[in-house]
This record gives C-alpha cells, structure tokens and sequence, in this order.
C-alpha cells in the first residue's frame, strides 16, 4: 500500500522537468532554491563591488575609480547586500524551511509564492540594467534628498532606484503575507501557538513587520520619482516641501528592515545551537516573546539615524530609551544560546562554528550600537567609519554567519549530500579573521574621524596602513567564502549521503526524505511536544491512511492558537500566470522609469487580464468531489 | 453561505479525509493582509500630510478645499458600501439574482463617484495644481492614488459581475464576492479619512 500511496502522491505533486515545467512550478523546495541561489549571485556581485572598493581605500591618494564611479559603486554594493541579498536568502530559506517544519504540503499561496520570486528576480535585473546605461544610484542606499533630486542627480540611476525598489516592496509584501497565512493557518495538528519552532516565530514576526513597516518605503520612493520626473514639490524646500520627509519616511521604513534581515536569521541560530548542543533551548518563551517585542519596538527607534539633523531633546531622549531597551530584547536571546551551550553537551561543527562565531560578533555590533544610541557619542562618530563598522558587524555578523550556519546545516536536507566538515571549518576560520580584519580597525579610523563615502583621502592622515590592512582583511573574507562555495559544489557529487536526519535534530523538516519528495512527508504529520523528533510520539502514525490526503493536491487547515483541524486546504496546480504576471509587472516600472505613458497604460491592462484569469472559477470536475 | 464538503475516499487507502470541510478562509485572510498593508500605505501619506504642514515654512495658501463635491462624494460611496454590504447578505442566502443587481448598483455608485471627482478636479484645478506647491502634490497625490483604487475596485467588481459562481466549489474553495467586499468597503474608509483629514480639518483649522 505504502508504495502506491507514494505513487499518487508523486503524481498529484510532482512537476515534470521540462521547460514549461521549470517556468510553471509552484514547489515551494524549488522556488526556495532558487531564491537561495539567485541570492547568493546578488551576494558575490555585492561582494566584488566591495573588492573594488577596497582596492580604491587601499592607499591614500589613489585614482582607480573616481568619485562618480566609486558613489555608484558604493550605492549598488549598499542595495545589492541590503535589499537583494540579506533579506531574499532569509525568505529562501523560510519558503523552503516553513511548509516543512509545520508538516504542511505547500506554503498557503503557492502561486503568489511562485509570483514574488519573478518579481524579486526580475526587480534585480532592473536595478542592474543601470549600470550597463553608465548611470547606477550614486546617492547611497539610503539616497538622501536633496542631493539625490534632479538638479544634483539628472541621470536615470535614482529612477532605477525607486522603481526597482517599489517592484522589489511588492514582492517582498507578497512573500510576508503568504508567510503569515501560511504559519497562521496551515501548522500540522497539534502545533499549538507555544509548540511552533523558534524559526517560525521570528519568521512571523518580520512578516508583520513588512506589512507595516515596507509601505513607508513605497511612500518614499513614489514622492521621490513624483519629485523627478512629474515636477511636484515633496521634498522642495523652495516650495513648501521639506527634505526631511524623506529622512523620516526612509528610516521609518529602515530601521524595522534591521530587524527584518536580523531576526529570521537569530530565528535560525535559535534552532541550530540546541540541536548542537544536544539539549531543548533554555527559556523558549522569553526568546519567542522578546522575538516579538524586537518587531515591535523596532517600529520606535528609527529616529536614532537621525540625531545629527537637529529635532527637539524629548523627541531624540525618547528615541535614544528605545534604542537603548531594544538590545535587552537580543540579550535575552544571546543569554538563552549561551545558557543552552552551558548546560549542554556541545558537538563542534561547521555549522555550530558559524553559529559561535554570530553570537561573538553580534556581541561587538550590538555593542557599537549602543554606543551610538548615546546621542553625544552619536553626534561625535556620525558619518564616520565607526557606523560602517557597526553596520557591517551587526549585517555580516547577524546575516552572514547565520546564513553560513543555516547552510552547513540545512544544505544537506535540500541536496541529500552532507558537506565536507574539514573545508567547513578552514572557510570559517578564513572568514572569521578576515572579517574581523577588514571591520574592527574601521572602528579606530572612525574615532580618529575618517568620513564615510568619500572615494579616497589624503596621504598625511596617517590612514593609510590601516586602510591597507582593511583590504587585505577584505580579500581575505572573500577568499573563506569562495572555499565554502567550493565545498557546495564538491558536495553535490563526493558528499556523503545525507539520510533523513544527519543532526539527530528535533524538528519535522528532518522527518522527510534529503531531499524531500515533491509531496513532503506521505502522512500529514501530528505534534503533541515542542520536539517532535525527539519525543515518543510517532508523527507520521495514521493506520487508516486518514491523512495521506491523496484525493487531491491537498493540504490541512488548522486553527491558529491550538492549530486544530479546521479543514481540508485545497492547493493549486502548476502554472505560468505568475511568470507572466510578474512580466506585466516588470514591465509596468520599466516603462515608470522611463515615463513611457502608453507602455505603462498596456501593461496595467495585461497585467489585470493576467490576474483576472488567475483567479477565475476553475471548472469543477463532475460532482464536487 | 455554506462552505464545500467532501466526502471523497482516498483512492490508495480507501480512507475518508480526517475532516469534510474545504478551507474557504485562506484568501480572506491573505485579502485583509493586503488591505493591511495598503491601509499603511495611506497612513504613512497623512503622516506625511501633516509632518510637512506642520515643518514647512509656506503651505496652504488662503483657500481651504471646498466640500460641495467632497461631501456629495462621501455619501455616494458610504451608500455603495451600504448596497454591497447587502449584497453579501444576498449571496450568503444564496438568492444570487438580488445580489446581482446589488453589484450593479455598486458600480453604478463607483462610477458616479469618478464622474464627480472629474468634475471636482476640473474645478480644483484652476487655483491649485500638484505643481503649485509640496501641498498642491500631498493633496493630488493622496487623492489620486485614492481614485485609482477606486478604479481598480469598480473593474474587479465588474469582473465579479461576469463571473459564473461566486459559492466555494472544491477547486476554487474562496468567495470572491466576500473578498472583492472588503477592499471594496476599505475604499470607501479610505475617502471617510481623506474627507475628514483633507477637506473639513482644514476647513475648521482656518475658521478656527
């Protein structure tokens, strides 16, 4: 029986590997894969555009790149790493990891899901044509107005940045809002509210916060392309505007997008040290409930990128309290890791490496970030390199790592092939001190006062061996990271085979097949534990074969405190209305960039053709069911 | 209305499903998120609003806006909201010919609504455009992506019209009509807050 059970099932989920196959999946483990690896591109790009930078800084002087060029540069390697890289590989791995770890089929939106990936894709083409027209952003990732409205910045680089922005804002509301349906409504019977994994707690925090937090940025970037382009006054101070709107608006957007790329990944660190330690995690509720509280507060301490501006001692105190109660929320997580540590039995791997290594360097970002909540020591280091320190430990430390972790450890679920220990722990050490080379003497350089963004210094400012040092440092995380990547490509053929759970690790994820089936798991899974792996209850236990659910392409539909069983979740077939919608998207902000009225009108229109056939009554077969 | 349920047997195991009903849910909810989020959207424009009324050194010249089409045009779409809203009644009581005609005159009413506006801009036009000022481009803005909204709202309705089912069926478990009515009566909302925040406060503000 279990043979044909596997059969059917294979053939209600499988998508077949042809080229209509490819465009038209609606698999979450692919659409996953290829949000990891997509990227992972965006991540070696941002890595050489920071080579290159660093070639530049090596020594005083220099005239590789002028300042145009180093400005672009330095605006592409900020968006590729902040908004194309760090926050897209965590929502790889949530759309690959969710589904699994609540023994659901698919995530609640499958074609959305499959829609948000185009758009992330193709918003990634768009901003990466405008290098190849000369004319990339050059205002920073954050494009402060005034200098990045048109009497200062006439080229096409801004548009490209809020157009391939707000294509990038939509996908990235899509991805959360199926996230929130997903872990809200689809968790496997018995999943109550206080058994969910960590991972799926601060998953589902960053997605709130996306909700609320990403339509700032929208807000920003339509005001600032009305302002370009459509002649209105938003941020014109001549006319009544004021440029600092546009301060406000980004970092009400930007500082809960710290969190959104940091949480998911503290979310992963908090599954991966227990099963390493070989123990539960140490106070479970209080990492769960200070996860939350992160999302929350973080909607209150943007002002914080903004004291040097000049506002009002009780606005900037607040602010400065709030940025200052919001580490307590991360502590609180670095004592439960450390703590679970403690109190375990720790076993050394690639991934745990990764894992210690997050923990230490997020230690001296959250710290540097403290220091700058302090508003006189903000004003001293402002727009010195002592903030390009803080911001790289807490987004290298906090993502990277994680991500690194996350990749020793969960690679081998998605590929079947374990990778090599050895060269795991050689690129960590790599990466580690080339890291910690090429950031902690940014710390000193910007106490003794060097801006930010400038594109080269003069020689009698005793910068110059530092900067050096800083390079090689560079060069040298870069190189860790190419021996991880040669480690991956080594594992698809020599690694050995995976098994279901090569960790021993406690959550559903590692009940299915390395690599899962298409379907998941053949019985709909059942928890009553926090760790279901490794508690006595058998998960997949179902003698009447009541929860293969192999009628249809179906899933179940649980309640979202107690997670119930409510109903059946019926899930669509494969197809390619998401690929062409997102086409009609791409093209609606390519024509917005260049103000191409008609193109625009003709893409609204087949974009809402596309969509209204998506969501038509799709013919019943004979009776229902 | 009631949702679907199936009895169908498992073809391997000859199993029945461990529950009949058919998840109708996921799309309100995934509907009300988008809401959500597009309900921030608007939010972040008033704050946006206000931040530059109150840190700007010129805004708003003498005239605040007039209320003669702004009033008219909250009562058309509160009354559209009122006949949609009794429309889903219909449609809960399965008499779908009622909630057929309650649809057109939802239309209807929405188109009204643009008819007007157009009038109203064509009026407004004359003394203030979005280039005038930063209060000229907060103003039109808001209120345009408001009207755009309002035409995405009459287009989906009128897809809703021509649609042949609106009641869950197995392959198409959500309620479209359910669904299009909440963004159809956040519209509506939206224009309540923008005639509040936009047309009278200004109004008492300059009286005041």
């Amino acid at each position: 029986m279990s043979a044909a059970v596997q059969q059917r099932l294979l053939e209600l989920w499988e998508t077949p590997k042809t080229l209509h196959g490819l465009l038209s999946t609606v698999d979450h483990k692919q659409i996953a894969k290829r949000y990891i690896g997509t990227a992972m591109v965006f991540l070696f790009i941002g890595g050489i555009e920071a080579l290159i930078m660093r070639i530049q800084l090596a020594r005083p002087d220099q005239n590789i790149l002028g300042p145009e060029t180093y400005d672009q540069i330095f605006t592409m390697h900020g968006m590729t790493m902040i908004f194309w890289y760090a926050s897209p590989i965590l929502s790889g791995f949530g759309v690959y990891l969710v589904p699994l770890m609540i023994g659901s089929r698919d995530m609640a939106f499958p074609r959305l899901n499959a829609f948000t990936y185009w758009t992330y894709l193709f918003s990634g083409i768009l901003l990466y044509i405008s290098p190849f027209l000369g004319q990339a952003p050059h205002g920073g990732w954050f494009a402060y107005t005034p200098y990045t409205s048109v009497p200062y910045s006439p080229g096409w680089g801004m548009d490209f940045y809020n157009t391939a922005l707000i294509l990038l804002t939509i996908s990235t509301t899509g991805g959360a809002i199926n996230f929130i349906v997903t872990i809200l409504r689809l968790r496997a019977p018995g999943m109550s509210i206080s058994k969910m994994p960590l991972f799926l707690y601060s998953t589902l925090t960053v997605s709130f916060v996306t909700v609320f937090a990403l339509p700032a940025l929208t807000v920003a970037n339509i005001f600032l392309e009305l302002d370009r382009r459509w002649a209105t006054h938003f941020f014109d101070f001549a006319r009544g505007g004021t440029p600092l709107l546009w301060q406000q608006l980004f970092w009400f957007f930007g500082h809960p997008w710290v969190y959104i790329i940091f949480l998911p990944a503290t979310g992963m660190i908090s599954m991966i040290v227990p099963v390493f330690s070989r123990r539960p995690i140490v106070g479970y509720p209080y990492v769960a409930v200070s996860t939350v509280l992160t999302g929350l507060v973080g909607f209150g301490v943007w002002v914080h990128h903004m004291f040097a501006v000049g506002m009002g001692g009780l606005a900037m105190s607040f602010f400065s309290a709030a940025s200052m109660t919001i580490s307590i929320f991360t502590i609180v997580q670095i004592f439960a890791w450390v703590a679970t540590i403690w109190k375990g039995w720790p076993v050394l791997t690639t991934s745990m490496y990764f894992a210690l290594g997050f923990i230490a360097l997020l230690v001296v970002g959250g710290l540097s970030g403290v220091v700058t909540a302090v508003i006189p020591v903000d004003w001293q280091v402002t727009d010195t390199y002592f903030v390009v320190s803080h911001i790289h430990y807490v987004l290298v430390g906090a993502n990277m790592m994680p991500v690194f972790a996350a990749l020793y450890y969960w690679l081998p679920k998605m590929t079947g092939r374990m990778l090599d220990e050895k060269l795991g722990k050689i690129s960590f050490w790599i990466m580690f001190i080339g890291f910690n080379l090429a950031f902690f003497p940014m710390h000193i350089l910007g106490v003794l006062g060097m801006p930010r963004r400038i594109y080269t210094y003069k020689a009698g400012l005793g910068w110059g061996s530092t900067n050096m040092l800083m390079t090689v440092g560079a060069f040298i995380l870069a190189f860790g990271i190419l021996i991880s990547l040669i480690n991956f490509f080594r594992s698809l053929k020599l690694g050995a085979i995976a098994g279901k759970n090569p960790w021993n690790a406690d959550t559903l994820e590692w009940s299915t097949e390395s690599p899962p089936e298409p379907y998941g798991s053949v019985h709909i899974p059942t928890v009553i534990s926090r760790h279901p792996l490794w508690d006595e209850h058998e998960e997949e236990e179902d003698p009447n074969g009541e929860r293969v659910l192999d009628q249809d392409r179906l899933t179940l539909s649980s309640s979202w405190l107690d997670a119930e069983v409510l109903a059946l979740a019926r899930m669509p077939n494969d197809t390619i209305l998401p690929l062409l919608l997102a086409i009609g998207f791409m093209a609606i902000f390519v024509a917005l960039t260049f103000q191409s009225m008609w193109v625009i009108v003709g893409a609204l229109v087949y974009s809402f053709a596309i969509a209204a056939v998506w969501f038509w009554p799709k013919p019943e077969e004979g009776e229902l069911a | 209305m009631t949702p679907v349920y199936t009895d169908k047997l498992s073809p391997t195991t000859k199993a029945p499903p461990p529950v009949r009903r058919v998840d109708d849910k996921r799309g309100t909810f995934g509907m009300a998120l988008f809401v959500a989020t597009e309900a921030a959207i608007f939010l972040v424009m008033f704050v946006a609003y206000y931040y530059t009324d109150k840190s700007s050194a010129q805004w708003r010249g003498e005239i605040p806006p007039k209320l003669h089409y702004a009033l008219p045009m909250l009562a058309v779409l509160l009354s559209s909201s009122g006949v949609l809203y009794w429309g889903e009644q219909q449609v809960k009581k399965m008499r779908y010919g009622a909630a057929r005609l309650a649809l057109i005159g939802t239309i209807l009413l929405g188109i009204v609504f643009l008819v007007l506006t157009y009038f109203e801009d064509v009026e407004h036009l004359k003394t203030l455009t979005p280039r005038t000022d930063a209060y000229g481009s907060l103003f039109y803005t808001i209120t345009s992506l408001h009207v755009a909204h309002v035409v995405f709202g009459v287009l989906m309705l009128l897809w809703l019209l021509i649609m042949p089912r609106w009641e869950p069926a197995l392959y198409t478990p959500h309620r479209p009509y359910h669904n299009i009515g909440i963004y159809w009566h956040f519209v509506d909302t939206v224009w309540f807050f923008i005639v509040v925040l936009l047309y009278v406060a200004p109004n008492i503000y300059n009286y005041a």
